[in-house]
């Protein structure tokens, strides 16, 4: 195999798929990214099994051939390299030869055939989405899946889709958010999808809002394609917990605040809550909202904002961090806060958002002990 | 020394589990001066304590016992009194903390005391006062004696109790306070092995540099010391052998993690006999954890393999537990995992548990009313106090799992 390639092309190339590229393994060749050529030029693939991506360069191909290179070894020497044209050659399948400018590297690679084969996708039976839909969705709900190993299914989040909307949701047990946007679609076929978060990041950041994608499922895993790039990725099984059965229908006490004076307010709280359950008290009164904080063996604060609301008051205790999540991703200046009672599940909304999406958070307090 | 010199005790039950084994066999144990604790003939077992008796054979702590009783086979050889150690261990602290409430455990059978602030309190008697009617008190209620060594550090506490430990060729009384501005010179009867943290290793590199007591030491000025052993270790050695040491007693609440482990008599293969065992463990650890009215964050379980091996496997929770259940529930999810990596028989199994906190947080509510978020229910929390106060009754094995008495059975 040998090509020759621009370097920034192939440090772009490498930036999309080495986030792919698993940290610890225990298969080595998973910490090599796989280098094919194309009638185009040339493929980088990277997997961590849950989740592969790959992507297409134009290179001049002067030999065909695959390999596969060492992929924080290739990223590393690549960022140092000069700006000129790079040659990569491959005597047999694992000495790999690169050159630039005046700069030479020999690295050893892997057998092509020990790389993991992708998950097939019927990429027959494919519908498209368009990506900045795709977007919107990811970027407003992945956060607020759970991290937590215990409960498999909450660490994915769950992707609705129908003819004529789609939907996403995450949550971790304690607070959730899900998003909603219109769509006019009919080849979609209406499914309901669980998607580890991991894979959604990668598919927000490589492919431009403006593109539009294919989607298409394998037996077990969804693919998503544009000309040049492709993300697959493994689902979660199992029935996602019934979410719409925890939103409240009857909330009556509403605060509306301005959500800047709110993250900053909560923040200041933050400094002194303990690191553990973030727990903070606010107390709801017309016009007025107070925050109280106190944590054994460090101290106390207080804190106050001028808001309107509507209802009797109410204390209730929160962890703070839970409530910055999920204010930093409303997009409007001022939010809607919805409550029922100090131990019942609260909403967050964002107010007068000028778009066609619908965007619902909740969030579950904390138990005060006084 | 300035009259802020710290006052620090190290109290060190003697021969623990001889003397445990003793007390819940006086019959047997309880009569037999050539005693054992630890391992059997048969097993690879290793001997976690001996009497003094045994001593004269030859026979030392972390000997194979098979070994230990070629050496002196007359000796009477009993298992390790668990139940009743870690029992006796948490009485004893209680006493302790009657005195002080900064009480560190350093093993099961010693404890630091910063003594520190209480001179009021007990009217400026002098610390070995102090120390003895400690002492009276906890054989009094606890049927053990410990031995009490003091000082203005750890460091100090720590050997004087070696010298304050009454044994058959010595007159000791049981206290030995060191006082302040006397440390230097009561470190130079010792050699650097004995103290601790020097180990086999570098007491080979010290010998090779002609050093072999504290007095040889304290020949050598500090830069000599750097050039030979570096400046970590250099300083550290310097400091040592004149008796200074900062280490601070981490008091109750400072408990970094408390574990439990296992090592089997001959290896085991199979997974239904390893949960059974973990079963056990977290039984013994939660109940340890309850006791001391803590909770835990974090989850452990460690595996040593026939090969020596150690591998391991931990989870963190969003909130901290005490039921046996649920740790148990975790734990063997970890077991999995570690046997899934590498499925070799074991010899060594233990469960750990960190993240303590001295009052469970209060939970955060849950979206979902199944047991999804609040991983502990009340009912785990209302069945696990309920055990522990009919232990507390009828003693430790009164009440326990029923999958775990088909175990008892087979011993």
């Amino acid at each position: 195999m040998r090509f020759t390639i621009a370097r920034e092309k192939l440090q772009e190339g490498l930036s999309a798929v080495a986030a792919s590229v698993p940290a610890k393994t225990t298969l080595p060749v998973l910490a090599n990214l796989l280098v094919e050529t194309t009638d185009r030029g040339i493929r980088l693939s990277g997997t961590d099994l849950d989740m592969a991506v790959s992507t297409e360069l134009m290179a001049d191909v002067d030999v065909q051939g695959a390999i596969t290179i060492p992929a924080k070894k290739l990223v590393e020497i690549v960022r140092e390299l000069p700006s000129a044209p790079v040659k990569v050659s491959a005597s047999g399948e694992q000495k790999i030869t690169l050159e630039c400018s005046r700069s030479k590297f020999k690295l050893l690679g892997l057998p092509k055939d020990e790389f993991p084969s992708f998950p097939s996708i019927r990429f027959g039976e494919s519908w498209r989405i368009r990506s900045g839909d795709l977007q919107k969705l990811i970027s407003h709900t992945a956060f607020a899946s759970s991290t937590e190993e215990s409960r498999p299914i909450l660490n994915g989040v769950l992707w609705e889709l129908r003819p004529d909307q789609m939907r996403m949701v995450a949550t971790n047990g304690h607070r959730l958010a899900k998003m909603e946007i219109p769509i006019n679609a009919t080849e979609v076929p209406s499914s309901d999808l669980i998607i580890p978060p991991k894979a959604l990041e990668q598919i927000r950041r490589l492919f431009p809002a403006e593109e539009e994608l294919e989607v298409a499922r394998g037996d077990n895993h969804l693919g998503f394609r544009s000309p040049f790039t492709a993300v697959y990725t493994r689902l979660i099984e199992g029935p996602y917990p019934n979410y719409e059965q925890v939103i409240p229908k009857d909330n009556d006490r509403i605060a509306l605040a301005d959500r800047n004076a709110l993250i900053q307010a909560l923040k200041r709280m933050s400094v002194i809550a303990s690191d553990q359950t973030h727990r903070i008290r606010m107390s709801f009164n017309s016009g007025m909202l107070k925050f109280s904080v106190q944590t054994p063996d460090l101290g106390e604060a207080q804190d106050e904002l001028p808001i309107n609301f509507e209802g009797d008051s109410l204390d209730i205790g929160f962890n703070a961090s839970y409530l910055l999540e999920i204010l930093r991703n409303l997009p409007t200046d001022e939010v809607r806060l919805t409550f029922k009672a100090p131990e019942r599940a609260a909403t967050i909304e964002p107010v007068g958002w000028d778009d066609t999406a619908k965007y619902l958070c909740l969030i579950m307090p904390l138990r005060l002990v006084d | 020394m300035s009259a802020t010199a710290r006052r620090i005790l190290l109290a060190d039950a003697d021969a623990f589990y001889v003397a445990i084994a003793r007390l819940i066999d006086p019959e047997g144990a309880g009569k037999s001066p050539l005693l054992i604790v630890g391992g059997s003939r048969e097993s690879r077992g290793v001997v976690c304590s001996a009497s003094y008796e045994t001593r004269k054979f030859g026979v030392r702590s972390a000997m194979p016992t098979a070994q230990a009783l070629k050496l002196c086979p007359q000796a009477m050889c009993v298992p390790v009194p668990r139940g009743a150690c870690s029992r006796k261990s948490a009485e004893i602290r209680r006493v302790l903390q009657r005195f002080t409430p900064v009480v560190e455990g350093a093993s099961i059978d010693e404890w630091y005391l910063d003594m520190g602030g209480t001179e009021q309190l007990y009217e400026h008697e002098p610390l070995e006062r102090t120390a003895h009617r400690m002492r009276d008190a906890v054989r009094a209620e606890t049927q053990l004696s410990v031995s009490i060594g003091g000082g203005t550090n750890k460091l100090v506490a720590k050997m004087a109790v070696e010298v304050a430990k009454p044994k058959p060729d010595n007159n000791a009384t049981g206290v030995h306070i060191v006082a302040p501005g006397d440390e230097a010179t009561f470190l130079k009867r010792f050699l650097l092995a004995e103290i601790p943290m020097v180990g086999p290793k570098f007491v080979v590199r010290l010998e090779r540099a002609g050093l072999r007591t504290v007095n040889d030491v304290l020949e050598h000025q500090l830069p000599e010391l750097i050039r030979w052993f570096g400046d970590r270790e250099g300083q550290w050695l310097y400091d040592r052998v004149r008796g200074i040491d900062s280490g601070v007693v981490e008091g109750h609440g400072e408990q970094k993690s408390m574990s439990r482990e296992e090592t089997f008599s001959t290896d085991v293969a199979d997974d239904t006999t390893l949960e059974r065992e973990l079963f056990a463990l977290v039984a013994r650890v939660a109940s340890d954890l309850r006791t001391e009215l803590l909770s835990a964050r974090t989850i452990r379980v460690k595996i040593k393999d026939a090969d020596f091996k150690i591998r391991q496997a931990g989870r963190t929770l969003t909130e901290a537990v005490v039921s046996d259940r649920v740790i148990y529930g975790v734990a063997r999810e970890l077991l999995h995992e570690l046997r899934k990596r590498r499925r070799t028989p074991a010899r060594l199994i233990g469960v750990a548990l960190s993240g303590l906190a001295t009052n469970p947080e209060p939970p955060q509510l849950a979206l979902f009313a199944d047991a999804t978020a609040s991983l502990e229910t009340e009912r785990d929390r209302a069945v696990a106090r309920t055990v522990d106060s009919v232990r507390r009754k009828f003693g430790q094995d009164a009440i326990g799992a029923a999958q775990l008495s088909k175990h008892e059975d087979e011993q």
